[in-house]
């Protein structure tokens, strides 16, 4: 199964050099894959975005809703039962 | 304390159950504000792993990415210092 799988990459990509070859083509780089940790643009002393959200109770929750009240630790996680 | 996610929030209510939040799990399906906040991964479409800290004025006092965000640490010291600040009433 392995050795079945090998062969049939190698296949694939004989394949398209060959296709390559006979179009004439050059061979496209790879895609640039994005960093698996986006950076954020947002700094210390930035005004934070303003969001309007519905939490797991359904009930709706806005950032402007804790102006002058509360500070707020806004986690993002990856997702729900993926240990975050 | 708000967690987000791009979960819906029947997903976000299960998780909730599950693991006992006593805090609101947001739900950000449309991954616009994952987008503005700048940690929505857009090969994969979910938000990476972010804890921003931000002040009673809207101003973000602590910004942590990646792994070293599901450690706490830094923004419990922060808020701790932001309590300081504050004048007694």
């Amino acid at each position: 199964m392995r050795i079945g799988a090998v062969i049939l990459t190698g296949t694939l990509a004989l394949g398209a050099a060959a296709a390559n070859a006979q179009t004439g083509a050059t061979p496209q780089p790879a895609k640039q894959v994005q960093p698996a940790v986006a950076k954020t643009h947002l700094r210390v002393g930035d005004k934070a975005p303003e969001f309007t959200l519905r939490d797991h109770t359904r009930k709706t929750v806005t950032l402007a809703d804790f102006r002058g009240k509360k500070n707020v630790v806004l986690a993002f996680y990856v997702l729900a039962f993926t240990g975050g | 304390m708000l967690g987000v996610s791009i979960d819906s929030w029947p997903a976000n209510a299960k998780f909730a159950q599950e693991i006992g939040v006593t805090y609101p799990l947001l739900s950000d399906m449309t991954r616009k504000v994952s987008k503005e906040y700048g940690v929505l991964n857009e090969e994969m479409q979910f938000a990476n792993r972010a804890t921003f800290v931000i002040d009673k004025q809207g101003v973000i006092q602590h910004v942590e990415e990646g792994n070293s965000a599901i450690d706490p640490t830094g923004a419990v010291t922060v808020c701790s210092m932001l309590k300081k600040k504050e004048p007694a009433n």
